[in-house]
Parts: structure tokens; sequence; C-alpha cells
């Protein structure tokens, strides 16, 4: 049966490649993504193994406070440490280090670097250094208050030339300075696209911290000691007052590389969760094609029993054509997939983002994980039919007519109806009140019982949907609505994968679409101001926080308050904490309080959110304990509840904050015009203001509005490029099935073309059978989507999602997307039909 | 009749198809002319290998010509590119093959009506109803080709090659996978389409008795025209068949 399998697989190399082309597809994906992951984590490793690649030990401070997505807020130590530590023995050189925000203007006024979203700007120390990877380029390192150094990518972006006057905006408000070297770090221009400002050790505390404070001290040994000893002998050297450690080289670089690697491992999870999608969908198409073999092949299956194989025998065929299909197509894939990673290092190089050279990285995993699951999902997905196969009566290779009719059954009913009603219930249960985390096992449920479903949904949805095809194309539309309901199980394989791709595209639009409108909502009802002014630099540098008071005395402004954020440990926990000014607030904000007002938040209190209230059993007068990244601690009083927890669940007093050493920048200026000025004049007041600190956007207050929608855009974006290649799966899946079709209906279309049917009218009958194939998959797939949907934004409830929008404009786009799907997959098949020969079709018994 | 007064519905005119050239050269049909006749039932015969199916499909424009010409209706074939062949087929010809003659998916109502449909076209619904009363059919014009019988499923092939009035009928074999009863049952309904309706009619059979039906017998050897019989019997074209060594 071997020598069968691989004569049989040789013997239809068109069959062998079309069924390959499905695993292809789904493998090189899941490799692309595999390799890209690799490759940008080992770029990282290298990058921040580099940094200090040539420090033994490092010095920091050891208060550190922990909020949520891996940030961290350390406190910082004293310039002073630095000469401390520069007299324990066996140190062979010591320097200050800092890395915070700084933002270079470029000689036409505009900052460089993408606002927010890019890589981002920093401004550091830079001093001659034999463990610093920073060597000047051209020029020299910035000594004094009034040299800086920029980085070789940003000097060019910036059209600055040694001696210019660079103007740089950092946390203390913006300087001009000049430039008097030009850096390069290792060997790149500009390490993964972020921007570097350069400055000497007290001008850069001064400048871009706190003056005479600095982040770590970056050390060399004189290799009379162990690295390890020589930390040790430097944290013993340093006073415990200052509250410091100090790491060995080794230690601090892998810590980095650790912080890079789960920031990059949130990235390769989404970009594999997305590759299994596709491979699914691929899996779908897969197994219609050995479905639609298998049934092509009857007779000669049944032939092959009739003289004398055993059934096991001809599944085992079977499943050897499969293996072999699945060893091959994942080899390819593995090929195609290494081709696409460098698609997309090609494309982050587009958007700037300076990838060190280092090539590909293809590890033994990926391959292996490639192949064999590519292989795996091949053959699983042919044991149905490969068993279907062996079933065929050896009487079958008399008959006729060899064709896959066999009507959806009652067991497949029972089946689907249960999956579905078992994963509504348990949909229901999540609604009622169990833990959200049952939801995706519920919604699976649901899939599956409809996929099931399937066969027994097409025939009346794919002649119902084939109806305007029937009226306006006359016979060729009737046949088209035929053909599509003649084979209701494959024309719902064919449709599976389409179904899934629209169920998600639609569930992710649909949640999309309730989370602009809820933004919308929100920031109409609470921010009662004109403008706003903010900054994409969430968490790393801000706004000055005297812009918001410098804007509070023009004359055209009612009132103008700042919001600041900064992390603190609430009762143990690190939190991110919103700062207000009480007194200035009031008329912009309306955050709900309930029976409390601004006033009422002293600078030893703390309002929280009627959701955290509830969570924790908080009531007013409850106190919470809080210690500020500068290690100091306070007993806060609740002295408020609020409804409204847009601008966060925690509320603190911005006097608080200024009553200990902790630095905090304004993340946000909201600005209310007085009533009846002219708006244009109010405009220009605020732009002028705005422009002598260089720094956040101007916007009004639909403009604002819509920026926080964009983000949720952006996101969107992400996650339709990330279905593209379910979409793409699908569509090769429906130009496969539509191929077999064809091939198995040569003698029909020969007939037709006989009786008068002309190639332009057979290319219209394979067309609308496409189109109708495709819509069918389109239609389930909202319907699914939009519950997906509406059970989401239901399940999201706790996190503020309040009222479900139904995605009506983006429906009608998928539907129109979905019948030009049609058009597109059924060219090729619809060439290949006006292609059959009459004669030999007719002739063929 | 006699042939002054006939008129030609389709000839051939030193017709040849070759496969091959040069020495490998293979004659499937070789310098043939012929004329078939309105309102006449021909057969043509000849052993497998004769020509006999290749003549017909040059002649019905389903397969092309290496030299001479195939005419209809004063049409020159060889000159019709695919779009106007086709068309000639839908509004001229009529079909009948041995076996899969139906569209699976379509009624016996719309398999009447197809090549009209794919026209356009309505047709004469007083003729289609009386096509359809001929062949027996009214009671099964709602059902789909797999409920009904294969004798059924040949009278609504020969129902629809009838159902545009076309010029000329050609049916390849159309008793040839029916056993004896309903193929003579259909043979009937073709005669009558010629005696009734004034059809013309040109099959293509190796059965003896089939061709008794027709009005004038060609025989086909080698590619080439070998003798011709009217008013057959099936005795006759026994005998007849024996001495061209069938």
């Amino acid at each position: 049966m071997f020598r069968i399998a691989i004569k049989g697989i040789l013997g239809r190399k068109a069959r062998l490649i079309l069924t390959s082309l499905a695993v292809i597809l789904g493998t090189s994906f899941l490799a692309g993504t595999s390799v890209f992951s690799d490759t940008l984590t080992r770029t990282f490793d290298n990058l921040f193994s580099d940094v200090f690649k040539n420090v033994d030990a490092y010095v920091r401070s050891s208060q550190v406070i922990e909020a949520d997505f891996g940030q961290e807020e350390r406190q910082r130590i004293p310039l002073s440490l630095v000469d401390i530590v520069k007299t324990v023995p066996g140190v062979k050189n010591a320097v200050p280090d800092i890395q915070a925000f700084a933002r270079i203007i470029g000689k036409d006024g505009k900052p460089i670097g993408s606002d927010g979203q890019g890589p981002p700007t920093f401004g550091t120390i830079g001093v001659e250094f034999e463990g610093a990877l920073w060597t000047i380029a051209d020029g020299e390192f910035p000594v004094g208050p009034t040299q800086v150094a920029l980085d070789e990518a940003s000097a060019k972006a910036g059209k600055y030339v040694l001696g210019d006057t660079v103007k740089v905006v950092a946390q203390s408000g913006s300087r001009e300075f000049t430039l008097v070297g030009i850096a390069s770090y290792g060997d790149v221009r500009s390490p993964g696209g972020a921007t570097f400002a350069l400055f000497d050790p007290a001008t850069a505390a001064d400048f871009l911290t706190k003056p005479g404070f600095i982040d770590a001290v970056l050390i060399t040994g004189d290799g009379s000691v162990s690295d390890a000893k020589l930390a040790k002998a430097i944290q013993a050297a340093l006073p415990t007052t200052d509250k410091t450690e100090t790491l060995t080289g080794a230690e601090i670089t892998l810590e980095t590389q650790d912080q890079i690697g789960s920031a990059l491992d949130f990235f390769g999870i989404l970009l594999k969760t997305f590759s299994f999608i596709a491979l699914g969908v691929g899996c779908f198409v897969i197994y219609n094609v050995f479905s639609i073999s298998a049934a092509q092949r009857q007779r000669e299956n049944a032939l092959l029993r009739a003289i004398g194989a055993s059934r096991s025998q001809v599944t085992r065929a079977m499943l050897i054509e499969s293996l072999a299909v699945g060893v091959f197509g994942s080899m390819i894939g593995l090929v195609a997939g290494i081709g696409l990673s460098k698609g997309l290092s090609a494309l982050l190089r587009a958007l700037n983002i300076d990838i060190p050279s280092g090539g590909l990285v293809v590890t033994t995993s990926t391959v292996q994980q490639t192949v064999f699951v590519g292989t795996i999902v091949t053959v699983l997905s042919a044991i149905l039919p490969a068993l279907r196969a062996g079933k065929v009566p050896p009487l079958a290779a008399m008959r006729a007519t060899a064709l896959e009719v066999s009507e959806p059954g009652r067991k497949r009913l029972i089946g689907g109806l249960i999956s579905i009603a078992l994963g509504l219930a348990v949909i229901v249960m999540v609604i009622v009140g169990a833990s959200n985390s049952y939801l995706g096992f519920g919604i699976l449920l649901v899939f599956i019982g409809t996929i099931v479903l399937g066969p027994i949904i097409a025939r009346p949805v794919a002649l119902f949907l084939g109806r305007p095809a029937a009226r306006f194309r006359g016979i060729t539309g009737v046949m088209a609505r035929q053909n599509s309901a003649r084979n209701p199980k494959r024309t719902s394989r064919t449709a599976s994968p389409v179904l899934i791709g629209v169920a998600l595209v639609t569930a992710v639009t649909a949640l999309a679409a309730s989370i602009k409108g809820q933004i919308d909502d929100v920031f109409t009802q609470q921010f009662k101001g004109d403008y706003a002014i903010s900054t994409n630099n969430r968490g790393f540098g801000g706004l000055s926080p005297s812009l918001a008071t410098d804007i509070a005395q023009l004359p055209l402004v009612e009132g103008a308050t700042g919001i600041g954020l900064v992390t603190a440990k609430l009762d143990g926990k690190g939190q991110y904490l919103t700062s207000i000014a009480p007194e200035t607030i009031e008329g912009i904000w309306n955050i709900g309080l309930i029976d409390a007002a601004y006033s009422d938040l002293a600078t030893d209190s703390i309002f929280i959110s009627e959701k955290i209230a509830k969570k924790k059993s908080f009531t007013e007068g409850s106190t919470i304990s809080a210690i500020f990244a500068d290690g100091q601690s306070r007993t806060l009083t609740v002295s408020g509840i609020y409804i409204n927890n847009e601008i966060g669940d925690y509320i603190l007093n911005k006097g608080l904050i200024a009553s200990t050493s902790v630095v905090t920048f304004d993340i946000g200026v909201y600005i209310k015009s007085r009533p009846g000025s002219d708006q244009k004049e109010v405009l220009a007041s605020l732009t002028a203001a705005v422009k002598k600190y260089g720094q956040g956007d101007l916007l009004t207050k639909q403009q604002y509005i819509d920026k926080q929608s964009g983000q949720v855009n952006q996101l969107l974006g992400l996650i339709y490029g990330l279905l593209m290649l379910s979409v793409i799966i699908s569509i090769v899946g429906i130009i496969i099935t539509l191929l077999l079709s064809v091939f198995e209906r040569q003698r029909e279309l020969a007939l037709l073309r006989a009786v008068g049917m002309t190639r332009s009218q057979v290319r219209t009958t394979v067309r609308w059978e496409s189109v109708i194939t495709s819509l069918l998959g389109a239609v389930m797939g909202i319907v699914l989507g939009i519950g997906l949907g509406w059970v989401i934004v239901f399940a999201l409830k706790d996190q503020g999602l309040t009222s479900f929008k139904l995605p009506v404009t983006p429906t009608i786009v998928i539907m129109i997307m979905s019948f030009i799907v049609g058009l597109f997959a059924a060219i090729y098949p619809a060439w290949r039909a006006t292609r059959v020969n009459i004669l030999d079709s007719l002739n063929t018994n | 009749m006699t042939p002054q007064t006939r008129t030609v519905a389709a000839s051939t005119l030193s017709a040849s198809k070759v496969y091959g050239s040069g020495d490998d050269a293979v004659y499937a049909l070789n310098d043939v002319s012929v004329e078939f006749f309105a309102g006449e039932f021909t057969a043509i015969m000849g052993p497998s290998g004769s020509g006999k199916s290749t003549l017909m499909h040059c002649i019905a424009g389903l397969d092309e010509l290496s030299s001479g010409s195939a005419i209809i209706d004063g049409t020159d074939l060889s000159t019709m590119k695919d779009k106007a062949l086709t068309e000639l087929r839908r509004e001229k010809i009529g079909f009948v093959f041995q076996s899969f003659n139906l569209v699976p998916t379509l009624t016996a109502d719309e398999n009447i009506r197809l090549p009209l449909m794919l026209g356009n076209d309505k047709g004469n619904e007083e003729w289609i109803q009386k096509v359809i009363s001929t062949v027996h059919l009214n009671d099964r014009l709602t059902h789909r080709p797999s409920e009904l019988s294969g004798g059924q499923q040949q009278r609504v092939a020969v129902a629809r090659a009838l159902a545009s009035e076309p010029r000329i009928i050609f049916a390849d074999e159309p008793t040839g996978n029916l056993d004896s009863t309903t193929g003579a049952e259909i043979l009937t309904f073709m005669r009558k389409a010629v005696d009734d309706l004034g059809q013309t009619i040109v099959m293509v059979t190796h059965d003896p008795v089939a061709a008794s039906y027709a009005d004038r017998i060609i025989f086909l050897a080698d590619g080439k025209v070998v003798n011709e019989m009217t008013e057959p019997t099936a005795e006759k074209v026994l005998d007849l068949m024996k001495t061209i060594g069938h």
C-alpha cells in the first residue's frame, strides 16, 4: 500500500500542490512569527548585554515600586556616591548614569522621533568611560551646562552639525545647548530607533532629573578581585542611609534582558496566537481538500477494495499521503516563513526602527515546531476523510457516479445543537455571575456547534443568499445557486474558514465600536473644558507642572488644571495614582463625586473610585497606607468616592506629592476658555504658551476625544493585520474547493458548453457560486461575531464598559469585502472551467 | 421525396481530420463529403474507429476539421470563433448524448429549456408544450435527474434537443445505455419528432436495430464513406455490415 500511496501522490501533482498550499500558508505564518520574535529577542539581548558588557559592578537605589505591566519606578541616588565608590579598593573607575526623558527638537522646530508610540527618547550622561558603549565619533564629550552630544541618527534627523545650537526638552523644561559631539552606540547609529542626548553628569542630573541625583553608578574593576567580591566591597563602603544595592555586571545584564524579554514575550504571544488561529483556519482547508479528494477517488479506492485491499490499507494509503503532504508543505512553509520574517524586519526598518545587523535567528525549535505542528495538523485533518475512504464498498467501483452527496444526518443536528446549548449555558452562567474565565470555553462550544451544524444550515442559507443571483443573472445565477447548495457539507467546510475569520473581525470591531462609543460618551460627559494638552509620554516624562499654572494666567482662559500620574505602594501593592489640583479642577473635570466635593481632598486624604471601593470594601473614612517612590510613607483617609474612573481609580492632592521628594509631571492639562471669547484668539494664545515649553499637543475638546478613540483604532489595525492571514487562507480555501469542484464537474461543464453555454456564462456561474459561498461564511460569521462581541463587552462590564454598540458600517463593509473575496477567489477556477475540453470530458466514462 | 426537392440542413465538403503528421499521420476522416437533408432522420454507422463520432462532432461544431469544411444552414463552421460556435450550437443545433445528458442541479423542465435560457430566449411556449407532451413528460417536469429513470432522462434530453426548434439534432448513441424496450421508446419519439414535428435528426449508432428507425444510413469505415442505404431494416443493415467487415 505504501507504494500505491506514493504513486498516488506523484500521479496527481496538481492535487499535491493544492493540498500543500493550505499547509504551507498555515505553517509559514507560524515559522515567520517565530523567527521574527527570536530575531527581535536576540537583537535586544545583544544590545543590552552590550550595554553592561564592560561594567563589573552596578550601584542603584534599593527603593522601587512595581506597578502593573512590569513598569517600575526606582528611586534615585546622590551623585556624591560616585566619589565614595572610587575609593573602594579594586575599583578602577566609576561613572554616574542617568536614563531619563529628553526630547531633541530639530532645526525645523519639530521634535525628533514619533510622539509616544515610537521608540523612547532619552537623555543620558556622556563621559569618557571604558565600560560605556557610547563613543564619540566626531567632536568630543560634552562638558559643562551648555554642551550636548547627540547620537548620530538624531543629529542627522535634526540636520545638526557640530557647533549648532540644539534645543532639548526635558522634565525641567526646555534648554538650548551647543552641539559638541556626535556619539555612536556600539555599531549602530541609534539603538532600536531611540534618540539620545548626552550631557555631562552634573548637567544631566540638573536638567533631566533632580540636581545632585543620578540613576546608578557604573563601575569597572582593576581585576584584582572577582566581580562578586567587588560588588560586596562597594556595597559595604556605601552609607546604609542611602538605601542602595550593588549588582555585578552579569546580574544587571541578566535583569535587563529579562525585562526586555517579558516585554517582547507579550508581542510574541500575540503573534503566536494569531498564527495558531491562521493554522486552525488552515485545518479546515486541509480537511476539505482531503474530503473532496477522497470523494473523487471513491471509484479508485473501491477498485482497490474489489481487488483485495483491506479497509485499513485504503485508509493507511491516504494517511501516508497526508503525512507526505504535511512534511512537504511544512518544509516549504518554513522557508516561506523565513522570507516572511524578513519582510517584517524590512517593515520595521521602514518605520525607522534600526535593528542592529546580525541576521535572522532560525532556531532548531522553530524548525522542529513548524515541521512537527504542520505535519501533525495535516495528518489529523486527514483522519476523518481517510476513514471515510476506507469505508467505500467495493461495489462503488461499478457505479456510474461517484460523488460526495450524503445528506447531513440527525446525529450531526443533535451534536451541533447540544454543543451550542452547552456553550450558551456556560455563557449564561458567566453572565449570571460565574468567573469570566469560563467565557472562552462557552464561546468555543458555540463555535464548534455552529461549525458542526454548518452543513445543515448551509443549504437553506446558500439558497437564500443565491436568490438575487438567480433572479438577476438568469440561468447562470440559477445554476450557481444550485451548485452552492448541491453539496452542503463541502460548501459549509469551504465557508467555515471565512466564518471564523469574519466572526473574529466582527467581534473585535464590535468591541472596538463599544469602547469608542464609551470614550465618546464618557469624555463628553466628564470633560467640561474646551481644550486639552496631552502627551503620550505616560510614566516616562510628561508635561511640566508649570505649564498648567502658566496657562491659567492667560487672559482668555477661565481655568486650567493639570493632572499628573505617580506610582506608589498602596497597602503594599504598587499602583498608578492620579494627582490633581482640587482648587483648579472644579468645573473642568466632572468625576461624579458621591456626597463629596473636590475641596474634601486634603493633603492627607485620597479619593477612590466606586469600583475600587466596592471591590476592597472601602468607605469614606477608611485609611490606606501609601509608600512613595522616595520611601516616604503616609496614612491617607478616604475622603470621597467617585463614579467616573476615566482618569484613574485613585486620586491624590498634588500638594501631597509636593510634600515628598518624588518628582512628577502632568500627563494632561485641561483648559476652559472664558465664555464668549473668540476661539481663534484663545487657540492662538494657547498655541504660543505650549510652544514655549516645546512639549505636548494642544487639542480641542473634539480632537482630544478623537485621540482617545484613535488609540483603539491603532490596536484594531494591528489585530486586523494579524487576522489578514486567516483571511488569505480562507480565500485560498475557496479557490482550492472551486478548482476541485470544477474538476469534478468537467462532464457537466462540457455538456453545458455543448448545448450552448458561452465561456463568459461558465465564468459567471463559477463566480456566483464563489460569491454565495463566501457570503454564506460572512453572514454566519457576522451573526456569531456580533454575539461574541456582545458577550465580551458584557464580560468587560467590570472594566467600565457599559454599553454594546452594533458596528453597522463595518458589518456592511465586511459583507462587501466578502463579496469581493468571492469574486477574487473565482478568477482562476472560473478560467479553468472555461478550458474544459468538451469532447474529452463528454467521452470519459 | 426525390433528391432534387430536398433541402440540405448540414453538409461536409472534403472533410478531413488528421491526428499527428508525416508518416505517423492518422486519418480519422479522409476526404468525406456528405449531405444531411432537412426533415430526414439519418443514421451514421460504422465500426469503432471508423470516424463516425468525429464526423458528427465536426459538423456539430464541437470539433475542428483539419481541412475541408462543415456547413450548417449555409454557414461554414471553420471560419467561426468559439463564441459564435457556441451560439450556433445553442440556437441551431440540438444534442442527445449517450449518457450524462442532464445538469443534475436543474429540474427536468429547466433542463429542457436550458439552451433557450442560456440565450435569454423565452422560446415558443406552444411548441415546447407540444414537445413535452410528445415525449410524455408532463408529470415529471419538477423532478431532478436523480429522481428520473434512465429512459425518462433520455426523454428529457430529446425534449431539450427539440425545445429550441433547432435546424438539426445530433444524437450520439442515444440508446446505448438503455435496455431494448426503453431504447425502442426513445427511438419512436425521435421518429415522431421527424414525422410529426418536421425535425431533422442525425444519429450515430452501431446498433442495426436503432439504425433501422432512420430514413437513410451512411456507412463509414477508416474515415471514408463506404456505403449508403435508404429505407433500412435491421436485417438489411446486418447483411450490409457483414460485407463491409463490421
